[in-house]
C-alpha cells in the first residue's frame, strides 16, 4: 500500500510541473557586418537576392523580401580576407580580396565559388569590368605596379602588362567604356595626370599621354568619368570643374563653378557621382556634383557644355538606378526631424517622377541615414518603380518599399557584440503595483484596506485573463501563438528563464533582447563613442528593488588617451537615467563594483583614476560613511602589461589608496596576457569531494585568487613558453606557478571554484591542449566558516593533467548554476561553428592512470591523452555560429539549467543542463498515461474494496 | 608600347618569386548529395581558421597563399561530417597527406593527395528515451509479476481440477505456501486505508497500527 501512495503522490506531483522543452528555447541570429558594397541581382527578372561584402570580410546574398540569408561566406578576420572590391556581372560576383591577393568569382544563385586565382604581389588601386561589343568578358586588376586583365569565366589572365613608369606616377584608377580599350589613370602629385590606353585584345599600349593637372592629387575621390570618355574632375581649391576628354586628349579645360551658378559650402571638399550601367558601354553623361554636406547638384554634360539639371537642396544621399534602358537618381531629403523622404529624378531630365515618394522613418534612438542603394524595375505600365535600402551610422540596414513601408531591418551593429548581461525581468506589472503600495507611507486604515482590497481585486482579474489567454493559445496550433513581445507583457517567467539581455557593440549601440524569443525590445545608439573605445558593464541595481528602477552602467573608456565616460540606463527600458552620472575628467585605470548599496539599493561603482584617487558612484553621503567604514577590507590590484607589473592596494578611508603588494613579471622574457579572477555570483555547493574511502578532500576556495596568463616573448617554437601565476589578489602571495614549455597562445582560461582550466598550442607536437588545475586545502579544512586571504597558513595541494585536444578553439567558459549543485561543463567555441559542451569530469587531475576500486567508487574517468568530441555534445547542433567572440553563461531560477549566449558574428541564445533535467519533466510526458494509471488505481481501489466486502460477508455467512 | 616584350617576363619572375607559398587542392563529395546543396555552407579550415579557402560548385577546393609546414586540413559544414586530414608542405613544396593522429604525432599513414575527402551526415542528437507500452512490459520487474500471474490463472486450467487426489495435493502445497496466516491480508488492508482515512486523519497516528485480519474472522 505505501508504494501504491507513493506512485499516487509522484503522480500529482507530476501533474503539478509542467515540461519543457529545449527546442523551443535556442535561438539562432545571422549577421553580416557594416556593408562596404551592395549589389542588386538583376540578371533574372523576378531575382530576390542582394548581393553584399561587408567589412567583417564576409561575402554574402541577402533575401530583399525577408532580409535573410540565402547564403553567406565568412573568410578569415583582418587584412588578408579583407574584400577590396565586389563587381557583380550576371550571376557572377568578382571580389577583390586581401589587398589584390585574391580574385574570386562567385556563383551567386547556388553561392558556390566558380573560380579564384592567386593575384601577383603588390597593393591594389582599383578594378573594373570590361566589356566588347556589348558583352563584358574581363575583368581588369590595377595594382600598383602592374595591370592585368582576366577572363570572367575562368579566372584565367588573358595578360599582364607593367605600368610604365610606376615609381613615379601614383596609378589609382581604371576605366574601359566598351570600345575595346583598357584606360589606366594615374596621377603625378601637383604635376600632372598620366593616362595609358591599353588594347584590350593583347595588353598593348596604344595611346600613352600625360596632361598637366597641378592641383591633383587623388583621381578616385574628385574625378569620375562621364559620358563619351570625359574625364571630369573637381578642385575644392579653385572651385572649378575640369574636363578631360580621353580621346582627343587635348587639354583640360578648367570651367569655375561660379559660371555654372554653383557655390560650394566653405571648408567641404566636393565630389562626383557618376554612373556606368552597363561595363560594356560609356558612362551616363548626366552626374551628381556634392556641394556641401546637404547638397547636391544634377549635371548634364552636353557636346562638352555642362548643364545643371536640377538643384537639390537639402538633399542628404543620393544614388543612380538602372532599369532596362531607364536610369533614375534616387534623392533623399529631410523631411522633418523624424523622417526622410525618397523621391526618384528621371537622370536625364532631372524631372521629378510621379507617385515615387516614399517616407523613410528614422529611429529616434538610432543613427543618420548613410549610404542608399537602391533598386528600380519596371512596373506593367512601364514606368519606374523602386526599392531602397538605407544604411544608418549606426549599421542598420532598413529595406524599404513604396509607400515607405519598411519590408525588413538588419541591426547588423549585432554582429560585433562586445559585452553583455542578463538582467531579470520585472515582476508582472500587477504584482509590481502591488509591491509598490507596501513601498508608500501609510496613510489611515480604511484607505489601506480599500487599497489592499482593490489590488487584490486586480491581481485577480489578471489571474483570470491569464488563464483565459492560456486556454485561447491553446486551442490554436503552436506556430500560430503570438509572439509579441512588448514592453508591457515583459515579465518574469516562474523559473525565471526569461531575462533581458543587454548586449554592447562596437559600434556604440545599446540592445536590450527578450532571451525568450530573440525580440529585440529596445536599442539605443549611442554617437560621439571612440573609434577604438573599451566598454564595461555593470548591473548596479537589479530589478529585485521595486519601486527603484533597475540600472545599468556602461563605462566607456578611450583606450589611448584612458579616458572615460559613465552611460547610466535602465536595463529593461533602455532609458536614459536621469541620474546624472559624474565627470570623469582624470584617465580610469580600474573599476569594481562593490557589494555595498547606497539606501536606494544601487550598488557602489568604485573608480580608480591614473594618480590612485578613488571616486565611487553614486557619491551620496550615506555611501562615503559605508566606504569609511569598510575601507579596511577593501583591496583591488592593477595590472600594467607593458611593464609586466601587478600591484595591489588597499583602500583608505580618505578614499586614497595604499599600495601593500607588488609583483613584476619581467617583459623582456614574458607577457601578461589574461588576468582572470572568479566570476562574483557564482555558488560552490559542496566544500569538499568524498574519495573512495569516505574521507573528504577539501576544496581550496579563495574567492580573491587570480589566475595570471603569461606568454614568452620568444616566439622560437623551441624556446617559447606559456605560464600561469595564481595569486592572491589581497596578499600578493604566489599560491602557484607552473609553466608549458615549447607552447604558444592564444590561451583561453576558465577560472572557477577550485579549479583553472587552459588551453594553448603546443609547437612541439603541433596540437592543441588542454590543462586543468585544482587546488585543495586537504583532509582538514583550516577554518571552515570563513575564507580570509590574510589567515591561511597552509598552501594548497596543487594537482594538475593536461590532455589533448582535437580541435582548434575559439573562446571557452564555464556552465554556471543558481547553487552550484549541478555539475559543471565547458562550453567550447570551436572554429567550425559549433559549441561543445565538455564536462569537466573529463578535466579533472584526479583521473587516474590504473583504475583502482577507489577510484572507480568515485567515479572517476581513467586518464586518456585525448579528449573526446562527441557530435552529441554540440549544444547548437547544425546552427553554426561563426567567429564565436564570447560565450556568456547565467544561472536561472531551476537549479538545473543555465542559460547560455554565444556571440560572435553570430547570436546564438540556448539553455543547458549539465547534469540532465533533474528537477523538470521531459516535455513529452506522458500525462494521459499518467492520469489513466491514476484513475485506473482508483478504481482498482474502489473495486478491490467492494469484493472484499462482499468476501467478508460471504464468509460471515458460511 | 616599348617595352612590351620583357614586361611579360617581368612578370613571370614576379609570381616566382611569391615561389614560398604553397596552395592545397582537393575535393570532398557527399555521396548521394548534389554538391550545389551543401557548398553555399562549407568552408575549408587550414589550421583552425589560420588559412580558409571555400569550395567550387563541384566541391573541389584549393587553398592559396600557404607556406610550408604541416597543417591539419579540415572541411566543415554544419550539415555534414568530414575526416580532417594533416597535409605536410615541405619547403620545396613537395606535398604529403596523412592521417590526422594527434598522440602519435609522427606515424604516417598517407591519404590520397590532390585530398579525396568524404562525407558523411552528421547527427547531433542522441536518440530520445521515449516510453511506450512495450518498454513497461518488457521492464524484468513487470515480467516476474505477469508471468506468476499468468501460471495462477492459467495451471487451474491446465491441471484437471476435478481430480479429487490432485486437488488434496494442491491443497497441500498451497498451505506450504501460506505458512504464516497471521500477515495481514493486503485487499483488506488497502480498503481499510481507504475507507477509513477520515478517521485515521482525526484519530491523529493512532489507526497506524492494523489490526490482524485473523482477529476479525
Amino acid at each position: 500500500s505505501l508504494s501504491l501512495f507513493a506512485i499516487i503522490r509522484y503522480c500529482l506531483y507530476i501533474l503539478f510541473f509542467t515540461g519543457l522543452s529545449p527546442f523551443l528555447f535556442c535561438r539562432r541570429q545571422q549577421y553580416v557586418g557594416k556593408v562596404r558594397f551592395a549589389h542588386f541581382d538583376t540578371h533574372v527578372q523576378s531575382s530576390k537576392k542582394v548581393v553584399v561584402a561587408t567589412e567583417k570580410n564576409v561575402f554574402a546574398a541577402l533575401n530583399t523580401r525577408t532580409g535573410e540569408l540565402f547564403w553567406r561566406h565568412v573568410d578569415k578576420t583582418g587584412s588578408e580576407g579583407n574584400i577590396d572590391a565586389l563587381l557583380l556581372q550576371g550571376a557572377d560576383a568578382v571580389l577583390v580580396v586581401g589587398n589584390g591577393r585574391l580574385l574570386r568569382s562567385w556563383e551567386v544563385n547556388i553561392g558556390g565559388l566558380n573560380w579564384e586565382i592567386l593575384l601577383d604581389s603588390g597593393s591594389f588601386q582599383s578594378a573594373c569590368l570590361v566589356g566588347q561589343q556589348d558583352n563584358v568578358k574581363y575583368v581588369a586588376v590595377l595594382k600598383k605596379t602592374v595591370i592585368s586583365l582576366h577572363y570572367l569565366s575562368n579566372g584565367h589572365q588573358k595578360w599582364i602588362e607593367n605600368l610604365p613608369d610606376s615609381e613615379t606616377v601614383d596609378y589609382q584608377a581604371v576605366y574601359s567604356g566598351g570600345n575595346g580599350e583598357v584606360y589606366v589613370l594615374g596621377v603625378v602629385p601637383h604635376s600632372h595626370i598620366a593616362v595609358v590606353v591599353y588594347s584590350v585584345d593583347d595588353g598593348e599600349i596604344l595611346k600613352q599621354f600625360s596632361v598637366e593637372a597641378a592641383w591633383l592629387s587623388n583621381i578616385q575621390t574628385s574625378c569620375a568619368v562621364v559620358g563619351k570618355g570625359m574625364l571630369t574632375c573637381v578642385d575644392s581649391t579653385t572651385l572649378s570643374l575640369y574636363m578631360l576628354d580621353l580621346h582627343t586628349q587635348l587639354q583640360m579645360t578648367q570651367l569655375p563653378l561660379q559660371t555654372l551658378g554653383l557655390e560650394v559650402d566653405p571648408g567641404f571638399h566636393p565630389t562626383l557621382v557618376s554612373t556606368q550601367p552597363n561595363a560594356a558601354r560609356q558612362p551616363l553623361s548626366e552626374f551628381f556634383l556634392q556641394l556641401g554636406p546637404e547638397h547636391y547638384v544634377l549635371l548634364q554634360l552636353n557636346n562638352g557644355q555642362i548643364v545643371t539639371l536640377r538643384d537639390f537642396k537639402p538633399a542628404m544621399l543620393v544614388s543612380f538606378a538602372t532599369t532596362g534602358e531607364k536610369t533614375v537618381a534616387a534623392v533623399m531629403s529631410p523631411k522633418n526631424k523624424t523622417a526622410c523622404g525618397l523621391n526618384l529624378f528621371s537622370a536625364d531630365t532631372g524631372r521629378r517622377l510621379l507617385d515615387t515618394t516614399l517616407i523613410f522613418n528614422m529611429d529616434p534612438y538610432g543613427g543618420k541615414p548613410e549610404t542608399l542603394y537602391v533598386q528600380a524595375f519596371l512596373k506593367k505600365d512601364d514606368s519606374v518603380g523602386y526599392r531602397a535600402i538605407v544604411q544608418t551610422e549606426d549599421h542598420t540596414l532598413t529595406f524599404l518599399q513604396q509607400p515607405g513601408r519598411v519590408m525588413w531591418t538588419r541591426e547588423e551593429a549585432l554582429s560585433d557584440v562586445v559585452t553583455m548581461e542578463m538582467v531579470d525581468l520585472p515582476l508582472t506589472g500587477t504584482q509590481a503595483e502591488l509591491e509598490g503600495e507596501f513601498g508608500k507611507k501609510a496613510d489611515g486604515l480604511m484607505s489601506m484596506v480599500l487599497k489592499r482590497l482593490s489590488s487584490q481585486f486586480i491581481l485577480l482579474q489578471a489571474w483570470v485573463s491569464h488563464l483565459w489567454k492560456l486556454f485561447y493559445d491553446a486551442r490554436k496550433p503552436r506556430s500560430q501563438v503570438k509572439n509579441d513581445v512588448t514592453i508591457e507583457n515583459l515579465s518574469r517567467d516562474e523559473f525565471n528563464l526569461q531575462k533581458m539581455m543587454v548586449m554592447v557593440t562596437a559600434s556604440g549601440k545599446l540592445f536590450g533582447i527578450d532571451s525568450k524569443t530573440g525580440t529585440i525590445v529596445w536599442k539605443h545608439y549611442l554617437d560621439n563613442i571612440p573609434s577604438n573605445a573599451a566598454f564595461k558593464l555593470m548591473v548596479q541595481r537589479t530589478t529585485a528593488h521595486f519601486p527603484h528602477p533597475p540600472q545599468c552602467t556602461l563605462l566607456i573608456k578611450d583606450k589611448d588617451t584612458g579616458l572615460a565616460t559613465l552611460h547610466v540606463f535602465n536595463p529593461i527600458f533602455g532609458k536614459k537615467s536621469h541620474i546624472t552620472p559624474p565627470a570623469l575628467p582624470q584617465p580610469i585605470l580600474q573599476s569594481l563594483l562593490l557589494p555595498l548599496m547606497d539606501q536606494d539599493y544601487a550598488k557602489v561603482l568604485l573608480l580608480v583614476d591614473d594618480q590612485y584617487k578613488v571616486s565611487a558612484f553614486p557619491s551620496t553621503k550615506n555611501v562615503l560613511q559605508q566606504l569609511q567604514e569598510m575601507a579596511s577590507s577593501i583591496f583591488f590590484y592593477l595590472v600594467d602589461s607593458s611593464q609586466g607589473r601587478l600591484s595591489g592596494y588597499r583602500l583608505r578611508t580618505d578614499l586614497s589608496t595604499e599600495l601593500i603588494w607588488e609583483v613584476v613579471i619581467p617583459p623582456e622574457i614574458q607577457r601578461i596576457v589574461s588576468v582572470k579572477g572568479k566570476r562574483p555570483n557564482e555558488h560552490v555547493h559542496s566544500q569538499g569531494r568524498v574519495m573512495g574511502d569516505r574521507s573528504v578532500l577539501y576544496k581550496y576556495l579563495n574567492p580573491n585568487l587570480l589566475a595570471i596568463v603569461t606568454e614568452s616573448t620568444d616566439s622560437h617554437q623551441e624556446r617559447s613558453f606559456v605560464g600561469i601565476l595564481l595569486i592572491d589578489g589581497v596578499t600578493g602571495r604566489i599560491i602557484h606557478e607552473a609553466v608549458q614549455r615549447k607552447t604558444k597562445g592564444p590561451v583561453h582560461v576558465v577560472h572557477s571554484e577550485n579549479w583553472v582550466v587552459y588551453e594553448y598550442w603546443s609547437t612541439k607536437s603541433r596540437r592543441n591542449e588542454f590543462s586543468v588545475i585544482e587546488l585543495y586545502e586537504g583532509m582538514e579544512l583550516y577554518n571552515s566558516t570563513v575564507f580570509s586571504s590574510l589567515d591561511r597558513p597552509h598552501a594548497p595541494q596543487v594537482l594538475q593533467q593536461s590532455y589533448i585536444f582535437p580541435s582548434a578553439i575559439s573562446t571557452l567558459e564555464a556552465t554556471l548554476t543558481e547553487k552550484g549543485i549541478t555539475s559543471r561543463h565547458l562550453l567550447i567555441g570551436l572554429p567550425s561553428g559549433g559549441i561543445l559542451s565538455l564536462p569537466k569530469m573529463f578535466l579533472d587531475p584526479r583521473r587516474p592512470e590504473i583504475v583502482t576500486e577507489q577510484s572507480r567508487e568515485e567515479n572517476l574517468i581513467p586518464y586518456a591523452p585525448e579528449l573526446p568530441i562527441r557530435t552529441e555534445w554540440y549544444i547548437n547542433y547544425n546552427q553554426t555560429i561563426s567567429r564565436v567572440r564570447g560565450i556568456y553563461t547565467a544561472p536561472s531560477g531551476l537549479e538545473s539549467t543555465c542559460l547560455v549566449v554565444a556571440y560572435g558574428l553570430d547570436i546564438y541564445q540556448t539553455r543547458v543542463y549539465p547534469s540532465k533535467q533533474f528537477d523538470v519533466l521531459k516535455d513529452d510526458y506522458d500525462y494521459m498515461l499518467i492520469s489513466s494509471v491514476l484513475f485506473a488505481l482508483f478504481f482498482a481501489t474502489m473495486i478491490s474494496k467492494r469484493l472484499a466486502e462482499v468476501k467478508l460477508l460471504n464468509r460471515a455467512w458460511r | 608600347n616599348l617595352h612590351k616584350k620583357n614586361l611579360i617576363y617581368y612578370a613571370g619572375v614576379s609570381s616566382q618569386s611569391n615561389g614560398d607559398r604553397f596552395k592545397i587542392e582537393g575535393r570532398a563529395i557527399v555521396p548521394g548529395v548534389k554538391t550545389q546543396d551543401w557548398v553555399s555552407t562549407a568552408r575549408v579550415l587550414v589550421e583552425g581558421e589560420e588559412y580558409v579557402g571555400f569550395l567550387r560548385t563541384d566541391g573541389s577546393f584549393a587553398v592559396n597563399d600557404i607556406p610550408s609546414g604541416s597543417y591539419v586540413v579540415e572541411v566543415v559544414t554544419p550539415t555534414f561530417r568530414f575526416e580532417p586530414v594533416r597535409v605536410d608542405i615541405t619547403s620545396k613544396g613537395k606535398m604529403r597527406a596523412r592521417l590526422v593522429n594527434f598522440i602519435k604525432t609522427s606515424e604516417v599513414i598517407r591519404q590520397p593527395y590532390p585530398l579525396q575527402i568524404r562525407g558523411s551526415p552528421q547527427s547531433y542528437f542522441m536518440r530520445r528515451e521515449t516510453w511506450g507500452w512495450t518498454d513497461f512490459l518488457m521492464n524484468p520487474m513487470v515480467m516476474m509479476m505477469v508471468l506468476p500471474l499468468l501460471i495462477i490463472v492459467l495451471l487451474p486450467k491446465v491441471v484437471n481440477t476435478n481430480d479429487p487426489e490432485m486437488r488434496k495435493e494442491m491443497e497441500q502445497s498451497m498451505n506450504m505456501l501460506n505458512p504464516n496466516p497471521e500477515l495481514p491480508d493486503v485487499s483488506e488492508l488497502m480498503t481499510k486505508l481507504f475507507s477509513g482515512s477520515k478517521g485515521s486523519g482525526k484519530a491523529g497516528g493512532s489507526s497506524k497500527g492494523t489490526r490482524p485480519a485473523v482477529k476479525r474472522r
